[in-house]
């Protein structure tokens, strides 16, 4: 039986196709079986981050109105043997599908994976319904901005308001150097304000630009984001995983007063 | 109506903390944060007639429903008044 979890965030923008991508991949690195769901109708992202895009043949859409088999449309990811995804439509929209629907699609696909992963649109409408139709938990991904943590709080109520639970946050893109100088809020402060659980802190990372550029997901890779994704991974299957201490690197400026200071 | 609020180099990460909460505690309880805000003045006001309040102490948040310590069923609109030390006692 699956643990079925949606990844929300109100806001657009602020990394949760990049987030269902990593730890979807980290789940499958970890030795566990996944899928992910584009619930995007329309304005499909997810097989382009993991760099499926051209093996798509059928999608969520031809699933629901029976257009052909599950197993038709599932595309398995040859880099992680145990990783598939189910593709969006990018020529229907999001009333294609309803709620009811989605669920019994989540149902079919219980009994073959531990995990299913559905990436959710952003809004609060009929794409946001469907996504969290099947879910038994929820990621909500937020970045340390008032405009993020305004729209995650709304859907936080929302999902609350629908019992789902538990409700853990991730807060995304944190900048440590702009944490310091006061000019961004601490992965605390964001925590505090939303009133809910925190399972990770995502740190600002350009191998997250040039990673989706190849169509790579990040988390086998040797970096600060690749590895807050691996520990989100590790803290959803229940293991005890300290957060990061997230520093970023010195720069060269740094190392060289260092140098001069010696002499 | 408005706050004098002391602008240092570096302190947008605090004033977002700020806004936020009074916007959250509007956005979740449905009344305006210009209301929120007199709400709070007028309730420093009360109570200073009884006891000394450490006004910059004072918090407003708005819980939700299913938060912790909520009420279950509607939103919650939580004030806390710390007290000075030193309070007046009726003898």
């Amino acid at each position: 039986m699956s643990e079925v979890m949606v990844i929300t965030s109100g806001k657009g923008g602020v990394g949760k196709t990049t987030t269902t991508a990593n730890i979807g991949t980290g789940l499958a690195l970890l030795g566990y079986s996944v899928v992910l769901i584009d619930t995007d109708i329309g304005l499909r992202n997810l097989d382009v981050v993991m760099g499926l895009e051209n093996r798509i043949i059928y999608n969520l859409v031809d699933v629901v109105e029976g257009n052909c088999r599950m197993k038709q449309a599932l595309i398995r990811d040859k880099r992680y043997p145990n990783l598939y995804l189910l593709p969006s439509a990018q020529t229907r929209d999001k009333t294609s599908v309803n709620p009811g629907q989605m669920r019994k699609l989540v149902d079919d696909l219980r009994e073959d994976f531990d995990y299913i992963l559905l990436d959710c649109p952003a809004g609060i409408e009929q794409g946001f319904r469907n996504a969290i139709a099947g879910a038994d938990r929820a990621l909500v991904v937020t970045t340390p901005e008032v405009s993020a943590i305004r729209d995650a709080d709304r859907i936080i109520g929302l999902l609350e308001a629908e019992g789902m639970k538990p409700i853990d946050l991730i807060v995304n893109r944190i900048r440590m150097d702009m944490v310091r100088r006061g000019d961004m809020m601490s992965v605390g402060d964001v925590a505090d304000i939303l009133a809910v659980d925190m399972i990770g802190a995502v740190p600002d990372d350009e191998n997250v630009v040039v990673c989706a550029n190849q169509g790579e997901p990040l988390t086998g890779i040797d970096c600060l984001a690749g590895q807050a994704y691996l520990n989100i991974c590790r803290r959803l299957t229940g293991e005890s995983v300290p957060f990061l201490e997230l520093e970023p690197r010195k720069g060269i400026l740094v190392r060289i007063s260092g140098l001069l200071k010696r002499a | 109506m408005g706050q004098i609020i002391l602008f240092r180099k570096g302190n947008s990460g605090e004033i977002a903390g700020m806004r936020l909460k009074l916007l959250l505690a509007s956005d979740r309880a449905h009344i305006s944060s210009g209301i929120l805000e007199q709400i709070r003045d007028d309730m420093i006001g009360i109570l200073s007639r009884y006891a000394e309040i450490d006004v910059g102490q004072v918090t407003m948040r708005v819980k939700r429903p299913e938060d912790p310590g909520g009420s279950g069923m509607t939103p919650l609109l939580c004030v806390s008044l710390p007290l000075r030390q030193k309070y007046a006692s009726q003898t």
